[in-house]
């Protein structure tokens, strides 16, 4: 459109290299994820939008003796896509992220975000003081297989297109939670007692907006403190060294899952109908 | 010119016409706010003479995410929807309670009323497009205050949704479908999370009655290798 108008002033010429601009930054998309699997981070809530209140389940804060600050889930969330993001790029992936600051981003916004991507894998990140451990969700919609059923996904439940390969994403993501005992802080060497005991995984059906949308393998991890047997709280989730390893066991099970990618791809080479498994 | 007695009549139907207006007003708002207190009018717990009954909670478990079985017995009324209340409120009483393993802050009236309706088969379809078996839906009317107060998450408030559909379904099999209201409309979520604007079919829900305890990661029958 832009190309056809003939600038005659000043004001149409700056117009139009306006209009230009989107174009140029949307022509880098395929470039990217030609040579470089996308991965898809969303840091659910923000803005407005504060998700629950962490930290109240740490030692001192019910008893309101040492009251504990909290922080809001929508902060934790960032914290940990921020993280994964540079652990992910250091790995060799294109990362794409729904949000990088403190920002009012509804549901449609973020599957818009992941649709865009052609992304091998999309995690939707979490945080509650709920429960234990990493809790996995897979959306509940029943399968629905993309190539008998026409080209268009329904956008309220495009997902259904991809819940096979999300729940082969979710088993992945189980494995390295559960490998994460043995090397998944190797290095550290110093904690090497708090560090022994594996991440509780928890793996389930639900249905969120969000996710129920996007067109890729997704998943949404929350991420809860550590519990021990008496229910207690043993690592809150703003413990900055049970984040680092959440966020290696992920970016662990997204090399395994890009490998488990690149073997279908290698064994079935017709379909070139982006990275799927 | 107008004749007197036409003047009279003019004035009295007036003066009925008014009369009515305001009595009819008034019935109005009476019953509305009949209909406001209804949950009021229908018993909540039976009287002392009626014997307790056996009923089948299913109770969440933060820990594994789970629902486990628990067989308890309590006065209930007769009517299915004052019925379904007083099962949820039971269950709400288990969340509350110190030491829960699913917990959730208590309140005066977590429950407001759950309406029972009947839907014919085929007459709604899921969000998986497929039709709906026929059966009852209930409408559960939650309050404002047992939602704010819930625990933030996608496991705690899936949990609570889960258990709500599974414990009226365990004792009213009739309930093909329930629905959420918070204080009489929709709402979004419960508490930033779980979907309240859906209709959730007891169906779906997975059916994880354990007794025992299970590996965390077979719990929810998700993994299929
Ligand atoms: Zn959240």
């Amino acid at each position: 459109m832009a190309v056809i108008v003939k600038p005659r002033t000043g004001s149409w010429r700056l117009l139009v290299a306006l209009l230009l601009v989107p174009a140029s930054i949307w022509a880098q998309a395929p470039l990217a994820h030609g040579t470089r699997s996308v991965v898809v981070l969303d840091a659910a809530h923000g803005g407005d939008d504060s998700g629950g209140q962490l930290g109240r389940g740490l030692p001192g804060s019910s008893a309101g003796e040492s009251p504990v600050a909290t922080v809001a889930e929508k902060s934790v969330t960032l914290t940990l896509s921020v993280r994964l993001r540079s652990l992910l790029a250091a790995r060799g992936f294109a990362v794409v992220t729904t949000r990088e600051s403190n920002v009012n981003l509804d549901a449609d916004a973020r599957a818009q975000v992941a649709n865009h991507a052609l992304a091998l894998a999309c995690l939707s990140l979490h945080a509650t003081e709920s429960g234990t451990g990493v809790h996995v969700f897979v959306s509940s919609l029943a399968p629905k297989d993309t190539r008998s059923g026409g080209r268009f996904l329904a956008w309220k439940t495009a997902q259904a297109g991809y819940v096979t390969q999300s729940l082969k994403l979710a088993s992945v993501l189980n494995s390295a939670f559960e490998q994460s005992v043995a090397g998944g802080s190797a290095g550290s060497g110093s904690n090497a007692g708090v560090e022994a005991a594996a991440i509780p995984v928890s793996l389930g059906r639900t249905s969120l907006p969000g996710v129920d949308s996007m067109a890729c393998p997704a998943v949404s991890v929350e991420v809860a403190p550590v519990r021990g047997a008496d229910r207690q709280v043993v690592t809150d989730v703003t413990d900055t060294q049970y984040q680092t390893r959440i966020v290696e066991a992920l970016a662990a099970a997204l090399m395994e899952w890009r490998t488990e990618a690149d073997t279908e791809a290698a064994s079935h080479p017709k379909s070139s109908g982006g990275p799927q498994p | 010119m107008i004749p007197r007695y036409q003047k009279i009549v003019f004035i009295g139907l007036l003066v009925v016409s008014i009369v009515m207006a305001v009595v009819l007003v008034r019935l109005r708002e009476r019953a509305h706010d009949q209909l406001l207190k209804g949950e009021d009018l229908a018993p909540t717990s039976a009287p002392a003479v009626a014997p307790a009954e056996a009923a089948t909670l299913l109770v969440a478990n933060d820990m594994d995410g789970t629902l486990v079985e628990v067989k308890t017995s309590l006065p209930l009324p007769k009517d299915a929807g004052a019925r379904a209340r007083a099962l949820l409120e039971k269950l709400f009483e288990i969340y509350a309670a110190a030491g829960a393993m699913h917990p959730v802050a208590g309140v005066a009236r977590p429950v407001q009323q759950v309406f029972l309706l009947t839907v014919p088969e085929g007459a709604a379809t899921n969000k998986n497009g497929s039709s709906t078996a026929a059966g009852m839906l209930a409408v559960v009317n939650l309050s404002g205050e047992f939602a704010d107060g819930h625990p933030a998450g996608i496991a705690a408030e899936s949990l609570t949704v889960e258990s709500i559909c599974a414990t009226l379904h365990a004792n009213l099999p009739q309930i093909a479908q329930v629905r959420f209201l918070v204080n009489g409309e929709v709402r979004k979520t419960l508490a930033g999370h779980a979907d309240l604007t859906r209709t959730y079919l007891t169906s779906e829900i997975p059916s994880t009655a354990v007794t025992g305890t299970q590996p965390a990661g077979e719990a929810r029958g998700v993994v299929q290798p």
